[in-house]
């Protein structure tokens, strides 16, 4: 204590952690994280319980469907009595060159065992075993893969299906991949949703700058600031472009999915709403930082008007321009591959699609064409921008 | 710092530049006459209080003063950067606060300015800042697309080479350091054909070498071409060694106007302060 008070007589801080404000702030701060963690339903558990779900989910994507290759069949039927009849099923004939099956026996009743034998089929290869009854739908019973000499034994049970006078049919189909590898139907449905994502930041940014490059000097403190009329006028704008700045364009592609319906132009006008508000802030404040030394000095050699314009305002404010424009679509490019999920066209459209229909495989080709494009375009507005400013 | 020499790229040049100084000599006497200048901004604050003075053609005129005492002002009254509140400005027999539009732009396009901070548009290149002093004599809209006639290009090249940068003429304002800067800013009101130059702190934000070098460049031009100098300097000591004559600036007003050499410690005292101690550049 002694010590304390000596300190406090020199006029020295006291130390941090012995000030009754710095307690009671940490004690704030206690009470605030704890109530956060139980709000947010914080429970770690869940990433180590979970895990086996996401790592389906994630096997898929790294195997997306990218490439397909034409297919081939190879077919052998056999008929089936349920139940029983007077006169036996002949066995499919055998052959020498032909795949046949042969059945252990040729009717039974449903649950009862069932060894099903395939010969002369292509080898090494994976097949499925149907069942077709005369009602009803077909349902797949088994996958095999035959052997080195293109046979396989199969047992199955009897499936439970509704008995009737009629045949009912055991197919077994093996398939395999034939031919050169060409870009799958998801492939390509995904590059035409690309483009479209990819110019539909195009159109969304374009249009913002014809709107927001006039704007901008109505929102510049420095240009406005001379009457009062000018004055409110930048309130308002500045005003406007915070309040449509602070909507997400998630939010904007709803209202507009809603007024001009789902489709890319309710992703354009959304994005390009954004845009306008961010960029005219950008710009604005770019005005705001104009060096008036050089106007000075420009208007000192006798420039008129339109010069001092062109030499000493133009070269400040384009370079930057053109920098937070080509960053901005970047952001419309990044923005549009999610606001397809709010029915705003592009490519996010696809995959919330699959994602919907657990195809994920095909999920997996849009999540890394989006991961490609996005990287791509990140990269080249940061070598443009670099160049620029 | 080498002192470069006057680079003409042909005899014509030359020859021309013979012809000029025989018109010089020839030529008026222009006189700059400040008669009662008083500029108060907006806000209240007097800048300049009734301040009168002439100066002589072919002068290195030195003002000095502390921050605040109204130097920058006096020199932007001049081209009418700065509106002043009243007193007239006569140079060449025409009151410059009596001038509009074309007939202010033509006065302007004869006087060069040089600034503290330089003033170049930093993201253009050099040769741009430096053709952007002919911005005043040439065709507005030739020049709005960025083109000049070639022999004011030729003109720009000369200038760089006389002030010793014309290795650098392509590369942004930007990249260059103060010193070479501030030489760019000197080619640009050389652009101008200068009859008077206005600097304004010219070296206030370089280095003591690098100072010395540049207002030698500013001598240079006031001795070998008669180009009358304003110059608005805070260091005596650099005002001593370029100055022909010196007026100091207190709170607006004049209290000195005489020879370098006049300037003694009570003078200093009575200029800069009771407090302010001299600090010497070499």
């Amino acid at each position: 204590m002694k010590d304390q008070e000596d300190k406090d007589l020199k006029g020295k801080p006291r130390g941090l952690l012995s000030s009754w404000r710095f307690i009671g702030l940490l004690l704030v701060a206690i009470i605030v994280y704890a109530y956060g963690w139980r709000v947010t339903e914080i429970n770690l558990g869940d990433l180590i319980t979970g895990a086996p779900d996401i790592v389906h989910i994630v096997t898929q994507i790294i195997q997306p469907d990218l490439l397909a290759r034409d297919k081939a069949y190879q077919t052998g039927y056999a008929d089936f009595h349920m139940p029983c009849a007077a006169a036996p099923l002949a066995q499919p004939a055998a052959s020498e060159t032909e795949p046949y099956l042969v059945l252990s026996h040729t009717c039974g009743e449903p649950g009862e065992p069932l060894s099903v034998e395939g010969f002369n089929f292509r080898p090494n290869t994976r097949g499925t075993l149907r069942w077709t009854p005369p009602v009803g739908t077909k349902r797949s019973l088994q996958h095999f893969d035959s052997d080195g000499d293109g046979h396989f034994v199969l047992a199955i049970s009897i499936p439970e299906v509704a008995e009737s006078e009629d045949l009912h049919l055991i197919e077994a189909e093996l398939r395999w991949e034939v031919g050169l590898p060409y870009p799958s139907e998801t492939s390509r449905v995904v590059f035409d949703k690309m483009v479209e994502t990819v110019l539909m930041a195009l159109m969304a940014t374009t249009f913002a700058i014809f709107i927001a490059v006039p704007l901008s000097f109505l929102g510049a403190r420095n240009l406005m600031s001379a009457y009062r009329g000018t004055m409110i006028i930048y309130f308002v704008v500045r005003g406007v472009f915070n309040v449509v700045r602070s909507i997400e364009p998630l939010i904007w592609a709803i209202i507009f999915a809603v007024w001009v319906s789902i489709g890319p132009f309710a992703g354009v006008l959304a994005l390009g709403m954004h845009s306008v508000a961010a960029l005219g802030k950008l710009y604005s404040e770019q005005v705001e930082s104009i060096d008036p030394g050089p106007i000075e000095a420009i208007r000192a050699t006798g420039a008129n008007a339109l010069q001092t314009i062109i030499y000493a305002v133009v070269p400040q404010i384009v370079p930057p321009y053109l920098a937070f424009t080509i960053y901005r679509w970047d952001i419309n490019v990044r923005m549009s591959t999610v606001i397809g999920m709010v029915g705003g066209g592009g490519v996010g459209f696809l995959l919330i699609q699959w994602v919907n229909l657990l195809r994920y495989k095909q999920a997996g080709v849009a999540v890394w064409a989006i991961t490609v494009v996005v990287w791509v375009m990140d990269y080249v507005s940061g070598v443009v921008r670099e160049k620029i400013v | 710092m080498c002192l470069c020499p006057i680079y003409y790229p042909s005899p014509v040049d030359a020859w021309s530049r013979n012809l000029a100084l025989v018109l010089a000599v020839r030529r008026e006497k222009l006189m700059l006459e400040i008669q009662n200048l008083t500029k108060v901004y907006e806000g209240g604050t007097l800048a300049l209080n009734d301040v009168s003075f002439t100066v002589d053609d072919g002068e290195f005129l030195v003002v000095i003063g502390l921050s605040g005492s109204g130097k920058s002002t006096l020199l932007r009254c001049i081209n009418r950067l700065i509106e002043p509140t009243e007193g007239k400005i006569i140079w060449d027999g025409v009151d410059i606060t009596q001038l509009h539009g074309e007939e202010l732009r033509k006065v302007r396009r004869r006087i060069g300015m040089i600034f503290q901070h330089f003033n170049l548009v930093k993201r253009s290149s050099v040769m741009t800042n430096v053709l952007s002093g002919r911005l005043g004599y040439v065709n507005p809209w030739r020049s709005a697309v960025g083109r000049f006639p070639k022999k004011d290009v030729e003109k720009g090249r000369s200038c760089l080479e006389r002030v010793g940068i014309l290795n650098q003429a392509y590369k942004r304002a930007d990249e260059l350091s103060g010193g070479q800067q501030q030489r760019v800013g000197i080619a640009r009101a050389l652009m101008q054909d200068p009859e008077l130059i206005l600097a304004d702190e010219p070296v206030a934000s370089l280095d003591p070498a690098t100072s010395h070098s540049i207002l030698r460049y500013i001598e240079q031009l006031n001795r070998e071409e008669e180009v009358t100098v304003l110059c608005s300097l805070h260091f005596l000591s650099l005002a001593r060694a370029y100055a022909t004559r010196m007026i100091a600036l207190k709170d607006g007003e004049i209290v000195f106007q005489g020879l370098p050499t006049e300037i003694d410690d009570d003078r200093f005292k009575e200029i800069y302060g009771e407090e302010a101690i001299q600090v010497e550049i070499r």
